[in-house]
């Protein structure tokens, strides 16, 4: 892709939208990839000869989802309500979470996973606990206890929450402490792993939702997570960050070369070290590892930990 | 140079008496001549990649492939296919081999018929407007993906044949055809003029078939291997 000019840049050539091309600079499309990859690494000349096209877009999308889902720090944010089952249907693109959090008073709360069922599919049964099929043989389902325990507010939770089983249990202060009647770490003190009160949810990943307890109340979840790249399937939207452009030619050389008849192992070994060693240059590269930032981190040593 | 050429078949034919090759019969030769060196062309320039892959070959004037290209690219050619139907379009009738397709300055990518469903059905490398495949049948080309259509969407460009070479001549003077260039239908060899002995060699080995005689086949035949030796 040819350069821009500032105006296009700042102003997108005077055209709706005029936000379309800041940042762009940093990225390199797939377009220019395999255009590239096709000029440069591929010919008469050179150690990937008569492959196809498509290969290699195949390929430079398998690095750059590869990419997207551990070595590029790019999160994408998604905000929405819950909805009336206290569920969080995942955003069209979703690979993998990072951080889910709830909206309250003004302040992220970050939510944390539970460690417990909160949902669970159930099958009809009779009386004697037999599993009941219709007339065609196929299993009767129904909505589980659970799941309904929980879209009603009535599903206890071993997290310190509003849906404790302690909570709103009495209790007494003596002497500046706080006691209670019930055992909640009182033998072998508290789990901290459970002692929050933020909501808790749990992933469905076939149901393609994130399941939240009921304390959640009409709050808004925002949901921070990593996408594979594929923008959709819309190949003009895809780009990869330039630090990582020499990883994605030398992932594809390496993944043509690795599975083409004939081609010498200690070919295939040194195209495999060059895109390790690309992979963890570009990655040392965008941790953006520079004195200001050190500095940041060495200012924390002056804190004292009680 | 198809006069050049003819005079000497001739004069060789006419050595010993061997014969006479008519200028209808010659125009046949002729064409079969140019076919098989312009066809030998392309052998000839992958012999010279594998040498330089093993790095026996030099650069400069002993660059043999870049000349051997530049004979080829003497037939390099583009056109836009006339769109049939659909995403269909018609290749040029002279085409030998397609070199490149192109939509929207884009290259479309050649697939084989066996592959192009799979590759329709495939998430990540189905044919796009920017990734667009095609598939060759017959002097058609389906073009995908299949919202490309329309007469100028699509541009070729390709390596067509030669074109017919084809010695004219006014009349019999004295029992001799008279060459005329400026006649209708005239055709010279299209092939670099370096290529005259060879042309010559060729059709001496067809003539000498025709007319039966051994000597002038086995001529041509020495010759040519010759000139391939010394040129490898």
């Amino acid at each position: 892709m040819a350069y821009l000019t500032e105006y296009q840049y700042y102003e997108n050539g005077g055209t709706a939208p005029t936000n379309k091309n800041w940042g762009s600079y940093q990225y390199v499309s797939l377009e220019d990839i395999v255009n590239n990859f096709m000029l440069m690494y591929s010919g008469n000349h050179s150690l990937i000869n008569n492959e196809e096209q498509y290969k290699v877009l195949f390929h430079a999308k398998r690095a750059i989802q590869e990419l997207n889902y551990d070595a590029f720090k790019e999160v994408k944010v998604l905000e929405l309500k819950l909805d009336d089952e206290f569920r969080f249907v995942l955003p069209s693109n979703y690979v993998n979470w990072v951080r889910i959090s709830v909206l309250r008073n003004g302040v992220l709360m970050p939510c944390g996973e539970n460690i417990q069922a909160n949902g669970a599919s159930s099958y009809l049964q009779n009386s004697q606990g037999k599993i009941l099929f219709d007339s065609e043989g196929n299993i009767e389902s129904k909505t589980s206890e659970l799941d309904t325990l929980r879209i009603t507010q009535q599903l206890k939770t071993m997290y310190l929450n509003g849906n404790s089983p302690y909570n709103n249990q009495y209790g007494y202060n003596y002497d500046g402490r706080w006691y209670f009647d019930f055992e909640i770490g009182a033998r072998f003190g508290l789990n901290t792993e459970t002692a929050n009160m933020n909501p808790t949810f749990r992933i469905d990943s076939k149901a393609g939702v994130i399941n939240f307890d009921s304390t959640l109340d009409d709050e808004v979840v925002v949901v921070e997570y990593v996408s594979d790249g594929m923008e959709g399937g819309d190949n003009t939207l895809i780009t990869v960050n330039k630090l990582f452009e020499d990883y994605v030619y030398a992932y594809i050389q390496y993944a043509i070369l690795n599975s083409k008849l004939g081609v010498q192992e200690y070919i295939v070994n040194r195209a495999r070290k060059s895109k390790t060693a690309l992979l963890r240059n570009a990655k040392i590269r965008i941790s953006n590892i520079h004195p200001g930032r050190l500095l940041m981190n060495l200012r924390g040593r002056d804190k004292w930990i009680k | 140079m198809i006069n050049s050429v003819r005079n000497t078949v001739l004069s060789v034919l006419n050595k010993n008496n061997y014969g006479y090759l008519s200028p209808s019969d010659f125009n046949l030769f002729a064409k079969q001549a140019q076919l098989d060196l312009f066809e030998d062309a392309f052998y000839e320039y992958n012999y010279q990649i594998n040498k330089e892959n093993a790095r026996q070959s030099g650069t400069g004037y002993a660059n043999i492939s870049k000349s051997l290209a530049e004979v080829i690219e003497m037939f390099s050619d583009s056109a836009t296919p006339s769109n049939l139907f659909q995403n269909i379009y018609l290749l040029p009738d002279d085409w030998y081999f397609i070199n490149d397709v192109y939509y929207d300055d884009k290259s479309v990518e050649k697939i084989s018929a066996s592959k192009i469903k799979r590759l329709l059905n495939s998430n990540l490398t189905a044919p796009t407007t920017q990734f667009p495949a095609y598939v060759l049948r017959g002097t058609v080309l389906d073009v995908y993906p299949s919202t490309i259509t329309g007469t100028g969407a699509v541009e070729v460009n390709y390596i067509r044949y030669p074109k017919v070479p084809n010695w004219t001549y006014n009349s019999l003077i004295e029992g001799t055809p008279f060459f005329n260039p400026s006649l209708a239908g005239y055709q010279d060899f299209e092939l670099p003029a370096d290529y005259e002995p060879d042309l010559v060699n060729k059709i001496l080995q067809y003539a000498g078939v025709s007319i039966r005689e051994n000597t002038v086949t086995n001529f041509g035949i020495a010759q040519e291997q010759q000139e391939n030796n010394d040129e490898r």
